[in-house]
């Protein structure tokens, strides 16, 4: 009795990730992408990875979220041993679990926006979700255009709709790789905001992939990757108070 | 539920135009089968029925045994019609004249294919019979002219007689041979038995006539085959004759065409599923980031490629069959007497060829887009989907299965497979040393050449796979084109304008100069004159030579006393036969006269296989045909005997010969050393050429010379000419069929890489590349494809053509020099000209329409 109350005491944890390494043949040398990573992200916590061009921030990510497989170490998702799922368990994982937004928004061209929006609840098999993709898609303000296609958005709307579409499972857990990345400083800003706003409605975990500074600091921790390490940044007092 | 999302994006897909491409290449695959194998069909038995008429039915039995009435029941009961035919040589009489004829005694029925035409009287507004009826003969006009006699006078045959009741206008199965044969006498078959000629061990020949539906034919072969004996044999119709040669040619021709065909449509069917994955590795990345495993991923774009099969094949099947009614309709139209026969063949071979093509050549790389990682989504890039092993192994299996499914001809396939299959690895070879020679080219050109050549470069491997395809689409069409071409003109050549149509045997030595002069009056040429002497080959090497028909009537009578003796019926009795005749090692004779020559030089159209040919200065030397002395066991040396008017004499074999039989000219089994023959009375044969408008010349010359004969070859020739033309324009349509598959792979393959094209003239344009120098660069990058794919498609399809003319279609030799300008030229006409429709609306797009269709 007395245990089980500590543990609901204790934060949940969505991501861990123990002793991660990952290394690629080059035809002639072993090229080490990521270095003993050890990694522990709480439910709810908004994390951003930060690093420069070829530091390991994407691997680390892809691994994370069950995309790809490291060389050694352990990964636990959602409380699920990711290190010993096969492909097909990782994807059904995915599907429960997580949410994706991509740089390149990744729209289904041949789907339109609202098929594209309800397509991850379809795959969960979740009842409604026509009425939840036409819900997500007046939250991010695309109401009129459920009916068009990608190629018929701007790059902005392109990206709302990914961002309507990552939460209609609401998942535990939402990976996104440099989501302003491709959009012009204000079309970006208000991605960010959309993003953030809808996470904290549903309280997701988010984990965030970028070069911009000024969008991870509107996560509450900041991780840096250099050369595959992984380490910590220490929030700065001004924005701790 | 993967249902669910697989049919909303199948029809998306369809709808954004996605799998066009695919249903497309499936649609031709299915489409060039179908009607490939259906007009191939219509053609064969357009040309079957054609040559049905030769023979006056649609299959004849030949015996020399009597009619077995059993035979004829059974193609009753199969539905046959049937017709009796028996043939022999007798004397008929007409006062005091007498002549040798060939007569033929036919039943009602017959022709049962083909028209016969008789004639009441010899003027020319004659009312025309169709068939013969008892008691009546029709002669041919030369025996008429032979005999002193007219229609309606009477003649004598064996013990009866007969009043003359026309002239035989056109025989569908006459001799196309023209010399040696006897006038014809034809007759009804059921008054021969009262002439009383047919006597034990008379010369007979019985033929069986049947037609009807060719399932019905082969099952009476099967079903009569235990009543036959060694004196029955099927007749086909003759492959050494001019009719049968161009028919075999023909076939061939529309066989390899029909395989070529399958090969580019295959070749469409490949690029078509290799582009679809290209183009659906990032949704199958995403879909499967969303959750969806690898096994739902496969089961979705199975699915869409089992609805796009359906679909394609459907359309393929629907559009190919009415390509071949089309063809059906024409046929009908130009012939007439076509009979068209609806096959199930083209219909299933195109179903299955369709599920072949989405099976073997798609399944491999559906296999792969499923199994695209998920990981894809962070690199932002798809993988370059390269052709590898077991793509290579489905696919070469598919095209090896199409071929020979299509030819039934499990050698052909694999030889036309291998061929192929070499032809891509050499072109493979030669494509990437070009491409690596372009590099150092492109140093001193202007930016748009340079541009142009960097981008073969870049993409070594998928051009050197386009320069595959196209370099085989171009080769395909040229062998096609050329040896439709040499088809026709070899035909041609057989028959020339102004070859001989009229023959004039039985000249004498006097007569001669008086002949040379008529034809000079009248503006004509007389040909050579051939000295003729009919004479009968007795021993050789002193061995006497058995009679084929007395040696068959020796044992008949010895199997039908062994038969009788056991009390068997008319089965036992053939059985017998058949044991008997088994027993055969006598050399056997020809029995028949040859007619034999002598000169002193080799025949034009006569080739010397062995041996040589005697000179001036040789005695008593005899060159041979060589297939009569492959009968005949002959070696180089032996000795001949001869009787020519009871006179024996010997000669020795010094040469044999290869005569060309198609060539309408007069040609001889044994050519003999002039010393031989001097001192027997001979007659001459010549040849010349009598335009339309002159016949009247030849009744001055029945009238001035009555002992010489006539023979007109115009109907033969005229018979010749109509399959001819019947072939070529066959030719013409599946030359532009396969030329039609090659141009949609050459669709397919430019289409393959629109996407690619798309990003980079968005980056040019971005760089500030006018429209001016990317339309340059664009077409100066198809002209040097085209240029190389043209030249290995002309040095390929040189050697191919020697081999082909060589040894599949027994042509000569010869270069084609047309073929080294059109090859490279059409190449890069075509490439350029596709390339340019294809990408012209790409080059005219404003940069920002550009750029967001290449993010997008």
């Amino acid at each position: 009795m007395v245990k089980k109350t500590l543990m609901s005491l204790l934060p949940k944890i969505d991501i861990q990730a123990k002793a991660l390494s990952k290394e690629v043949q080059l035809p002639d040398a072993r090229l080490t992408i990521l270095q003993q990573v050890n990694l522990t992200i709480n439910s709810g916590e908004t994390v951003a990875v930060v690093g420069a061009s070829g530091s390991g921030k994407s691997t680390l990510l892809g691994i994370l979220a069950g995309l790809d497989t490291a060389s050694s170490g352990e990964v636990y998702l959602a409380g699920q041993p990711l290190h010993q799922l096969d492909d097909d368990a990782r994807a059904q994982l995915r599907a429960r679990e997580v949410g994706f937004v991509f740089q390149s928004f990744l729209l289904l061209p041949s789907l339109t926006a609202l098929e594209n929006v309800t397509l991850p609840a379809e795959l969960a098999g979740i009842k409604d979700a026509t009425a939840r993709g036409r819900k997500l898609l007046a939250d991010v303000g695309l109401t009129a255009r459920a009916d068009f296609y990608p190629s018929q958005l701007s790059g902005g709307e392109q990206q709302r709709v990914a961002i309507a579409r990552a939460f209609i499972t609401e998942p535990a857990i939402l990976f996104a790789d440099e989501p302003s990345a491709n959009l012009d400083a204000a079309t970006g800003a208000k991605i960010e905001d959309l993003l953030f706003a809808l996470n904290e409605q549903q309280g997701t975990t988010l984990v965030l992939v970028t070069h911009n500074p000024q969008l991870a600091k509107r996560c509450q921790r900041q991780l840096n990757m250099h050369a595959g390490e992984l380490s910590e940044q220490q929030p700065e007092v001004s924005d701790v108070a | 539920m993967w249902l669910n999302i697989a049919a909303r994006l199948f029809w998306r897909e369809l709808r954004r135009g996605e799998l066009w491409v695919i249903a497309f290449a499936l649609c031709l695959a299915v489409f060039t089968v179908v009607s490939l194998t259906g007009i191939t069909e219509s053609v064969r038995s357009a040309l079957s029925q054609r040559s049905s008429n030769f023979i006056a039915a649609d299959k004849i039995l030949r015996s020399s045994l009597p009619f077995n009435e059993e035979i004829f029941r059974t193609a009753d009961t199969l539905g046959l019609t049937t017709a009796k035919q028996m043939q022999f040589s007798t004397m008929v009489f007409a006062g005091d004249l007498m002549q040798l004829v060939s007569v033929k005694a036919v039943s009602e029925s017959y022709p049962l294919r083909g028209n016969l035409l008789l004639k009441t009287s010899e003027q020319p507004d004659a009312t025309l019979l169709k068939s013969i009826s008892a008691q009546q003969v029709f002669l041919e006009p030369r025996l008429l002219q032979l005999l002193n006699i007219r229609v309606g006078d009477t003649l004598e045959l064996g013990v009866s007689r007969f009043v003359v009741a026309g002239i035989i206008a056109e025989e569908p199965d006459a001799p196309l041979s023209v010399f040696g044969n006897a006038p014809r006498l034809l007759m009804h078959v059921d008054d021969v038995a009262a002439t009383q000629i047919v006597q034990p061990g008379s010369r007979i020949g019985y033929r069986y006539q049947f037609a009807g539906d060719s399932a019905a034919l082969k099952t009476l072969e099967l079903q009569v085959k235990p009543m036959l004996t060694v004196h029955d044999r099927w007749q086909s119709l003759d492959r050494e004759s001019a009719v049968g040669s161009a028919l075999d040619r023909a076939e061939k021709f529309l066989l390899l065409a029909g395989l070529l065909g399958i090969v580019l449509a295959a070749c469409a069917a490949a690029v078509a599923a290799s582009q679809y994955s290209q183009r659906h590795q990032m949704a199958v990345a995403v879909i499967k980031a969303l959750g969806v495993t690898t096994a739902m991923a496969r089961r979705i774009y199975a699915s869409h490629l089992a609805m796009v099969s359906v679909f394609s094949i459907g359309i393929g099947l629907l559009l190919g069959q009415l390509a071949s009614s089309g063809a059906q309709w024409f046929i009908e139209v130009w012939l007439g007497d076509y009979r068209p026969e609806f096959s199930v063949r083209p219909l299933w071979l195109g179903a299955l060829t369709g599920l072949i093509c989405a099976t073997l050549f798609s399944a491999r790389p559906i296999w792969r887009l499923a199994a695209v990682p998920a990981l894809n989504v962070l690199r932002q890039r798809g993988q370059s989907f390269q052709l590898d092993i077991w793509q290579l192994v489905t696919g070469g299996l598919a095209i090896w299965l199409l071929m020979w499914l299509f030819s039934g001809d499990w050698w052909l396939s694999s030889w036309l497979f291998l061929l192929c299959l070499a032809f891509a690895a050499l072109l493979l070879g030669m494509a990437a040393v070009l491409v690596r020679v372009a590099k150092p080219m492109a140093a001193g050109q202007s930016s748009a050449l340079k541009l142009a050549l960097a981008n073969l470069r870049r993409r070594l491997w998928p051009n050197s796979f386009q320069l595959i395809t196209f370099s085989l689409a171009l080769f395909l069409t040229l062998i096609l084109y050329f040896l439709r071409a040499e088809l026709i003109s070899q035909w041609q050549q057989q028959v020339p304008a102004g070859a001989p149509n009229q023959f004039l045997v039985n000249i004498t030595e006097t007569e001669k100069p008086q002949i040379i002069g008529l034809l000079q009056q009248n503006q004509l040429k007389a040909g050579d004159f051939y000295p003729m002497v009919s004479g009968r080959v007795l021993t050789v090497n002193n061995e006497t030579l058995a009679d084929p028909e007395s040696q068959n009537d020796a044992e008949r009578q010895k199997g039908e006393q062994q038969a009788d003796a056991a009390g068997g019926g008319e089965s036992a009795k053939r059985n017998m036969e058949q044991t008997t005749a088994d027993n055969r090692v006598k050399r056997e004779g020809i029995g028949r006269e040859l007619n034999l020559t002598w000169l002193t030089t080799l025949p034009a159209n006569n080739d010397i296989v062995a041996g040589a040919w005697f000179g001036t200065a040789d005695k008593a030397q005899v060159s041979v045909e060589e297939k009569l002395a492959e009968r005949l066991a002959l070696q180089l040396g032996d000795k001949i005997g001869f009787s020519v008017g009871g006179q024996p004499f010997t000669a020795t074999v010094s040469s044999f010969r290869k005569v060309d039989w198609n060539s309408l000219q007069p040609n001889f089994f044994m050519i003999l050393s002039p010393d031989l023959m001097q001192n027997f009375p001979a007659t001459y044969l010549t040849a010349f050429y009598l335009p339309k408008q002159q016949t009247a010349l030849l009744n001055e010359m029945a009238r001035s010379f009555p002992t010489i004969s006539v023979l007109s070859v115009d109907n033969i020739l005229k018979q010749i000419n109509d399959i001819i033309a019947q072939v070529s324009l066959a030719l013409t349509v599946i030359l532009v069929l396969v030329f039609a598959a090659a141009v949609l792979v050459l669709v397919a393959q430019v289409q393959a890489t629109l996407e690619q094209r798309e990003q980079e003239l968005a980056i040019l344009r971005t760089l500030g590349a006018k429209t001016v120098f990317l339309r340059q660069a664009v077409l100066a990058e198809f002209a040097a494809l085209g240029l190389m794919a043209g030249v290995f498609a002309t040095v390929l399809a040189e050697v191919l053509l020697a081999v082909l003319q060589m040894r599949l279609f027994q042509l000569p030799f010869s270069l084609h020099f047309n073929l080294w300008w059109i090859g490279p030229g059409l190449g890069m006409v075509l490439i350029c000209g596709l390339g340019w429709l294809l990408l012209r609306h790409l080059l005219l797009l404003p940069t920002p329409v550009l750029l967001r269709r290449a993010l997008s």
